[in-house]
Formats: C-alpha cells, sequence, structure tokens
C-alpha cells in the first residue's frame, strides 16, 4: 500500500505537479518554521514511516500512557482550559479593581503580576526601586497589600489562583497560606498555583537574588511543604516560554526546561519524597510563537516526552503524575505598528495551544507591546478566550488535528528533537552546568541574533512592519500609563503597616527564618509565621541575602 | 582612526536583555568596541564603567516602563562627572509620546521596539563624525 502512494506520488509530480510549477512557481525558495525544519509541500502516510509511527505506541487514548493526546480523559469536552488572567500593576487598589473586573467577565484564575522589586527582595522604599515601583506589575511590599489585592475577590471561586514568586517561593506560598486564613478559608478550598522556576531566571527574565544552589533549596522548600500540605495546589511550573523567547528556539527551550524540572524532581526524591507525590506538583510554561502546527506538535511531543521519564526513569504510577498539565501565554509576536491586528495574532496563537490541548491558558493584549494593556484590551483577551472555548465548533473533540499526516510527521520529528537536547543538556553537565559553562546562554544569543538576521531580510515577516506596510500609517492606540503616585503611595502604606504591626515580633520572625536557613530545615513555616506578623518580603528577602550573598551574573553576549 | 567603543547596558531591575545583546552584536559586527555591562546596573554604575572604558556612546535597553526615572538620573550623573560628552542612546519599549520627553532631557536618540537595526548601527557610527566635526 505504501509503496503504491510513493509510486502514485511520483507520477503525480511528474504529471501534474511539474507542469503547474512551470508557469505558477512556488512563492518562496524554502517553506520553513522557526526551528529550521524544511516544511514539505505535502504530508502522506510515507512520511509517518519514517518514524515508525505507530497509533498505539505513539499516540493511544487520551488520559492514560503516553497521553499524546491529552493528560485527561475526556479533555475540553468537561472542562474547558483553566482562563488565566495575568495582571497587576500600580498599587494593589488600582489592581483590585482590574481585578473585580475580570472576574466579572469570565477569568478563573488571577496570576498576580508583581513589579520588578517585589520579584526581587526589595520593598517600595529600596533604592533600587526607585522608577519601578507598580511598573511591571503591582507591588507587593507584605501581607497587607494582598488583603487589599484581593478584597472582594474571594479565593474560593476562582479556579485558581497565584502569581510567579521564582525567586521568592515560600513567601509567595505563604502570602496565599496567610490570605486564605484571612478570608476564612481553607486550603483545600482553592487552589494556588506558582511559577517558582528559579533555574530559568539564570539564563532568561533575570529575576534571581541569591547564588543557584541555596534559590532551589528555596524553590523545593515551596514544593514540599505543598506535598505535605496542599497536595492540590500547583506551586512549580518549569518554563519554556522565557527560554524561547530569549532566542533558544521552542525543541531546545522544552528540553532545557525538561531537564531543570529533572532536577527539582531529583533533589526531591533526595528529601525523601514519591515521584508519584512530586510530579503532580509540576506543570510546565511551554511555549513556540512562530508556528501554530509546531506550537500543537510541541505541546503533544512534550506530553508523550515527560510521560515516558516520569514513568522509565523515575516509575511514577498515577495519571496525575504521568498527564503533563501545559500552561501557555497564547501570543504571536504582537507588534508596535497597527496594533488592533495583534487581535487576530493573539487569537491564532491561543488556537493552537488550545489544539495541542493546554490545561491552562492566558494570552496577550492586542497594546501590550507598547505599555501595561488597557481595561479594553484585557477584555477583548478574555473574549478571545472565551470565543474559542464557545464557538465556531472549536471544542467539540478530543485533539480534533490529531492523525493529520502533518501535524503527525512534525509531532514526532520534534519529539526527537527535543530528546537529542536532552541529551546535548546531559552530555554538556546538566542544567547547572549549563548556565555556568554558557552552554545554554550560547544558545539563545545565537537564536536572538539569527531570528534578528531573518527579520531583517524578511525571511522571518511580520505583516505591516516589515512587509506590506501602510504608507499613511497613524498611530491608534494611547499607552496605558501606571498612576506616577503609585511609588510615593506604596512607600507611605508601607510605612503605615510598619507602625501598626507589632516590630518586635517580626523581628523574632525574621530570626527564626534565619535558624531554619542555617539548620537547612524547610523555610515556609517560619516565613509563613513572619508574613502573619507583616513582616516585609524585603525584610525576608534581606535574611537571606546575609546567609546566602547575592548573585551575580556574567555578563556576555 | 581609533575603533568606536561604545557600551551597551541594563539600568534597573528589568532582566530582559535579548535586545541589549543583539544590538551589542550587531555593533560588534559592524566593527566598533562594545563593551556590555550586563543587567541590574545604576546610572551611577554605568558612568564609571562608561568613563572608565572611554567610551564615545552610552546605550541603554529598558523594557519596564522606568525608562524616564532612570534616563533622567543617568543624565544627572554624566553632567556631575562631566561626562556629557559621551551620546545616550535608549532602546526598548518606550511609547512614542515619551521619546521627546527623553530627547528634551538630552537624550541622543531612541529607538523604540521594532527600530531597524541598520538604523541603530548608522546611529552609533555617525556619532563619530559628528564628533570629529566638532573638532
Amino acid at each position: 500500500m505504501s509503496s503504491d502512494i510513493e509510486n502514485s506520488k511520483k507520477r503525480w509530480e511528474k504529471e501534474v505537479l511539474d507542469p503547474y510549477l512551470e508557469h505558477h512557481p512556488e512563492r518562496k525558495a524554502r517553506f520553513k518554521n522557526d526551528l529550521n525544519h524544511e516544511i514539505e509541500r505535502l504530508y502522506t502516510p510515507k512520511d509517518l514511516e519514517k518514524f515508525n509511527y505507530d497509533y498505539l505506541k505513539d499516540l493511544g487514548f487520551p488520559g492514560e500512557y503516553p497521553f499524546t493526546r491529552g493528560h485527561t480523559p475526556n479533555m475540553y469536552r468537561s472542562e474547558t482550559p483553566i482562563l488565566r488572567a495575568y495582571s497587576g500593576f500600580g498599587t494593589p487598589e488600582q489592581s483590585n479593581q482590574r481585578y473585580k473586573r475580570l472576574v466579572e467577565l469570565g477569568a478563573e484564575e488571577i496570576q498576580v503580576a508583581v513589579d520588578l522589586p517585589t520579584q526581587v527582595g526589595y520593598n517600595s522604599d529600596h533604592i533600587m526601586s526607585t522608577g519601578e515601583v507598580g511598573k511591571v506589575g503591582v507591588a507587593i511590599n507584605s501581607l497587607y497589600d494582598m488583603e487589599t489585592l484581593f478584597k472582594d475577590v474571594p479565593l474560593n471561586k476562582l479556579r485558581r489562583v497565584g502569581m510567579l514568586g521564582n525567586s521568592f517561593g515560600p513567601a509567595a506560598l505563604a502570602l496565599f497560606i496567610a490570605l486564605g486564613e484571612k478570608q476564612g478559608l481553607k486550603p483545600e478550598e482553592y487552589r494556588v498555583d506558582l511559577q517558582n522556576d528559579i533555574l530559568k531566571e539564570y539564563v532568561a527574565r533575570g529575576t534571581y537574588v541569591y547564588p543557584i544552589e541555596p534559590s532551589i533549596n528555596l524553590t523545593l522548600d515551596t514544593v514540599a511543604y505543598c506535598i505535605e500540605n496542599m497536595p492540590h495546589w500547583n506551586p512549580i511550573s518549569a518554563c519554556v516560554n522565557h527560554i524561547n523567547g530569549g532566542g533558544s528556539g521552542s525543541s531546545a527551550g522544552t528540553a532545557i526546561a525538561l531537564s531543570n524540572a529533572q532536577h527539582y524532581i531529583e533533589n526531591l526524591l533526595e528529601r525523601g519524597y514519591h515521584i508519584d507525590q512530586i510530579a503532580p506538583m509540576i506543570s510546565m510554561f511551554l511555549d513556540e510563537r512562530d508556528d501554530v502546527f509546531t506550537e500543537i506538535a510541541n505541546l503533544r511531543a512534550t506530553r508523550k516526552i515527560w510521560a515516558e521519564i516520569i514513568r522509565a526513569k523515575y516509575g511514577a504510577t498515577t495519571r496525575d503524575a504521568m498527564g503533563l498539565k501545559i500552561t501557555a501565554y497564547g501570543h504571536g509576536r504582537e507588534t508596535l505598528q497597527e496594533p488592533l491586528n495583534n487581535i487576530v495574532r493573539i487569537a491564532l496563537g491561543t488556537l493552537g495551544y488550545f489544539f495541542g490541548g493546554a490545561h491552562s491558558l492566558f494570552n496577550g493584549s492586542y497594546d501590550e507591546a507598547a505599555s501595561t494593556p488597557t481595561e479594553e484590551s484585557v477584555k477583548i483577551a478574555v473574549r478571545t478566550q472565551q470565543i474559542i472555548y464557545n464557538e465556531l465548533g472549536l471544542s467539540n473533540t478530543i485533539d480534533p488535528l490529531g492523525g493529520s499526516y502533518y501535524l503527525e510527521s512534525l509531532t514526532c520529528a520534534i519529539k526527537n528533537e527535543i530528546k537529542d537536547y536532552l541529551d546535548e543538556v546531559e552530555s554538556n553537565g546538566g542544567p547547572i552546568a549549563c548556565i555556568h559553562n554558557g552552554y545554554i546562554s550560547k544558545l539563545m544569543t545565537e537564536g536572538a541574533i539569527r531570528r534578528q538576521k531573518e527579520f531583517n531580510e524578511k525571511q522571518r515577516v511580520q505583516v505591516g512592519v516589515n512587509i506590506l506596510k501602510d504608507p499613511n500609517l497613524v498611530n491608534e492606540t494611547k499607552p496605558f500609563r501606571v498612576d506616577p503616585y503609585a511609588e510615593k503611595q506604596m512607600i507611605e502604606s508601607l510605612n503605615f503597616i510598619k507602625s501598626k504591626r507589632s516590630n518586635k515580633n517580626v523581628v523574632k520572625c525574621l530570626n527564626e527564618i534565619k535558624e531554619a536557613a542555617l539548620e537547612k530545615e524547610n523555610t515556609v513555616p517560619t516565613v509563613l509565621h513572619a508574613i502573619k506578623e507583616y513582616a516585609t518580603l524585603g525584610e525576608i528577602a534581606d535574611v537571606f541575602r546575609s546567609i546566602y550573598g547575592e548573585y551575580k551574573q556574567k555578563p556576555s553576549f | 582612526m581609533r575603533k568606536k567603543r561604545v557600551l551597551i547596558g541594563k539600568i534597573g531591575l528589568d532582566g530582559h536583555d535579548v535586545g541589549a545583546k543583539v544590538v551589542a552584536a550587531a555593533l560588534r559586527d559592524a566593527g566598533m568596541e562594545v563593551i556590555y555591562t550586563g543587567l541590574r546596573q545604576t546610572p551611577e554604575s554605568i558612568v564609571n564603567t562608561a568613563i572608565q572604558e572611554d567610551v564615545d556612546a552610552i546605550g541603554i535597553s529598558i523594557l519596564s516602563g522606568s525608562h524616564i526615572t532612570l534616563i533622567s538620573r543617568l543624565i544627572d550623573v554624566l553632567k556631575k562627572e562631566d561626562a556629557d560628552d559621551i551620546k545616550v542612546l535608549v532602546g526598548g519599549v518606550i511609547p512614542e509620546e515619551d521619546i521627546s520627553l527623553l530627547i528634551d532631557k538630552g537624550v541622543y536618540q531612541v529607538f523604540p521596539s521594532e527600530s531597524e537595526m541598520d538604523d541603530i548601527i548608522a546611529c552609533f557610527e555617525t556619532l563619530d563624525n559628528e564628533m570629529s566635526e566638532r573638532i
């Protein structure tokens, strides 16, 4: 049968295609994706033979090994992806208004975007915070700010709630535990989702504080505390997004994130936990923003590789451990020019992750290339997801593109490529060695330079930017402005809470954190105690700084 | 003629360094000496390095929206150190209406997202011509 296809294809090429091409030449010399895969003109069952493709071995059924078609048995027919909104700016009062609006519109998870000072452990009044307070996210100095931020937003009315907390996992977790208590909720009544992936911060995004080893311990204290006390929370998400955005390409980025995840897993195994307890804690934040089919294939391939590793290498037995929960951020290289076009890019990018079987989804807003999104653009972002989930027949069947010759062949190719990169990270000494020896940063910088070159040469195109420019372009948007007085207000409220709390208790709690850290005990209980006494995130970070020192990056390009 | 010397750096807490690195590499490939400072610099540390390295220009990348505060401080420190002959160029997420604000404060040129790399390189290259004309 396959030789029939091969012979027929040869005949078609000779008799039908070639004469046609003589008068209708192809538009480009090469058709490729961001991974430099040569995309063929047409895919047939022959292309799958190259990979020894086998339905049961490669796809199977959703919700069971190898999970290629989905992490749950009934996927979106039972539950649509968690509709996540990543939001925060200015003061907690200002962000609280936005959150209430988002919930009103149907957002199911609030992922708190915090400002850079909060992310790196500086209070709003620190010299390094000048000009940065409330800018890329909301400023959080203490539990007091969290209470304001979630006023009239009950945590149990959301499917999930969370924040990044990459270098301050224990404090981020403690803030949500304490906030839940203030709202009269038990941990089992709500679900917290933290990014808490410190390893990628040393190669992308850059919000590290302490050296690598103690930072990993803080990350894992957070996960271990959840294993013990809140096994249904999601305290860590291994991220591809920032590594791929930095230039690695999605396959290499996925391999780096998978090897980071394995590093966390192995440390938790050493702490005495079982893989069936550890793996359900870990989700992955995947990323591919250049090519929708590559996006879908990446998600399917990564779910399969995860299941293989978690079962074969670590002996997992449960669906919750082997079925990878994927988070993704739907977008497609938004442009500053003609920003309304970004609505289309974001919708299509989001659709790709939806077809790939993401567990939770958030998406960009059309004006985000210019500034923090406006309320209007955020509403469109939420509506984009809701339209995909409810209209146009997009959610009727599981893994609707499964079986496409193109998609299956791409999924097999990407799976092999990710595995090759995994071997390469391993042979270069593993994830931490690859931070120190420059393997990862070299991959990223070279990729970023390649993308820029392709953009300059118009092999990488953006409509309205480097092709099909509008000769009569007028700037359509007015950028959102964070309140310029936010910094002053945050410093005032910081001073207020310091005057209201028991400073004696705070000092005692901070000392307890220091003792726990020095004794190498899990730091979460003492951090939680301090948070409840309204210790500030800056004060808590200073305790760890006094023990661990700060990480200094070796600049290179 | 000596090679042009430029400093590329990141001020503040913003950790997104792809743009800074890509520009640094492009300027190096265009034949300039590039000093890259890496993340989390302060206006003071940038000016110190710029003076020590005797650069002709400073290129700062900021994506966090804190450009007005941080660049104003950088210009002030340059003046205080009597080093304001060093030109300051700014790139990153800079809303259009902020460009003239930055220029008024003394910034030589601003390159918002989606600027052409050739324009950026040309701008750094012509600094020298202008300086030699002045001499």
